[in-house]
């Protein structure tokens, strides 16, 4: 458990005690120099702690780090990326309206406009749809009941990464993150799912924690405190896939 | 260490870092802040063109800039404006117009109409607290306003909301302040 602990510490590099085991290289050759500069990704996490979404945002990406780095999971970017061609998509149509419309001044340009007007919100609907961030939200999209009310319970999916097997034969697994923290609670809520690429079956396992838990009082995200819950969280789910 | 060191010192990373957020982002996070801004602008756009096509007025929402329509309106009333075609204008109606060759509208009454049986029209406008009517403000040689000139006619509107698009055309420097704050937030903050 300790090894376990110190070996995930090295890997992150998010540790206080700066060991400065960075990965981009420190050469001083002109570009990457300015890109280690800009770069702050091997810096501790500092942010403003009374900050709701600076907190969650920072737990996220730190939990994203400890998946992807400590057990070597690779990001499938496909969500992510349909969602953005579907938004850049809706704002071509946008374009196209604020053009025509200026080419062919008012009475002329309605049919055009009036199908950009219409595409535009129905694109947006159909990333819901198409790419969900969760399932709650299709549900409702599909009922035709458009909420705005943002759920502050409903979690958001962050991350998709898979595992290949080793083997090459099966299929992979999949790993989801999803989080909350609703807006001036402290109680963060984590839950990772594991879809078994060979069974299709699905487990779950999150934990409940308070932020006060993982910050330090200047904003500092201790991470000697969080990878080891998510640590425990995978290895949860893991090992009963031993078991089965 | 030692690159910890030069980091530290060359870049400030303590008190206001405005790109904070920016420099813990990877590409696709960069290129979503950047169209999360293109989406406001896009939907703000899309409202005004939808507008546009529901009310028919290349124009649907106004603000009244003097105080010739008093006591009906005053100067920095919001008005929402139709333009459909099958509505006839007749006398005591109030419409927005736009003289040829000016591109500032003008709020006034309908005071005289002809109309033909085909449906061209000719009227004349007055504003309620001017002393005459508005053939001074018209083109040079023009006596009579033809339907062409319409912007719309006003159907509704809010007291004193239009306040604020008058004080950021007077005052062009805030309005440009204002929108480079905002879009600079929208740009360099991360949502959740």
């Amino acid at each position: 458990m300790a090894a376990a602990g110190q070996g995930g510490r090295s890997g992150g590099g998010g540790g206080g005690s700066g060991a400065g085991g960075g990965y981009s290289s420190g050469t001083g050759s002109g570009r990457s120099g300015l890109l280690d500069k800009w770069k702050i990704d091997d810096k501790p996490v500092k942010i403003d702690k009374w900050d709701g979404s600076a907190v969650k945002n920072s737990l996220d990406d730190s939990a994203k780090k400890v998946l992807l780095e400590k057990y070597k999971y690779v990001e499938n970017f496909g969500l992510i990326d349909g969602r953005l061609t579907i938004c850049t998509i809706s704002c071509f149509f946008a374009i196209v309206a604020l053009i025509w419309d200026y080419m062919h001044p008012f009475p002329e340009s309605k049919p055009v406009l009036a199908l950009c007007v219409i595409s535009y919100p129905l694109f947006i609907l159909s990333m819901f749809v198409c790419f969900p961030l969760n399932r709650i939200r299709t549900y409702f999209v599909m009922m035709g009941i458009l909420t705005i009310y943002t759920s502050y319970k409903e979690k958001s999916i962050f991350l998709v990464a898979h595992r290949k097997d080793p083997t090459g034969m099966d299929p992979d697994d999949i790993w989801q993150l999803s989080s909350s923290l609703k807006r001036f609670d402290d109680q963060y809520t984590l839950k990772l799912t594991f879809i078994s690429g060979r069974t299709k079956q699905q487990r779950e396992a999150e934990f409940t924690r308070s932020i006060a838990k993982f910050f330090d009082h200047s904003g500092t995200l201790v991470m000697d405190a969080y990878e080891p819950e998510i640590s425990r969280l995978h290895d949860s789910l893991a090992t009963e896939r031993k078991i089965k | 260490m030692v690159r910890a060191g030069v980091v530290g010192t060359q870049l400030p990373t303590s008190g206001l870092d405005i790109f904070g957020d920016l420099r813990k982002m990877n590409k696709r996070q960069l290129y979503y802040q950047v169209l999360n801004f293109a989406m406001i602008v896009s939907s703000a756009l899309m409202i005004w063109k939808g507008l546009i096509v529901l009310t028919g007025s290349e124009s649907p929402i106004v603000v009244v800039l003097s105080g010739s329509m008093e006591p009906a309106f005053h100067r920095g009333d919001l008005l929402f404006l139709t333009n459909f075609r099958e509505d006839p204008i007749r006398a005591g109606e109030i419409v927005v117009f736009k003289v040829e060759g000016r591109d500032i509208p003008i709020v006034h009454r309908v005071i005289k109409v002809h109309e033909k049986d085909n449906g061209d029209i000719k009227f004349l406008t007055k504003g309620d607290n001017n002393e005459v009517d508005d053939r001074g403000l018209y083109k040079e040689g023009q006596n009579w306003l033809e339907k062409k000139d319409v912007v719309g006619r006003a159907r509704g509107f809010l007291p004193y909301v239009g306040m604020v698009t008058i004080i950021m055309n007077d005052y062009p420097k805030f309005k440009y302040a204002l929108l480079a704050v905002m879009g600079a937030y929208v740009l360099l903050k991360r949502e959740s």
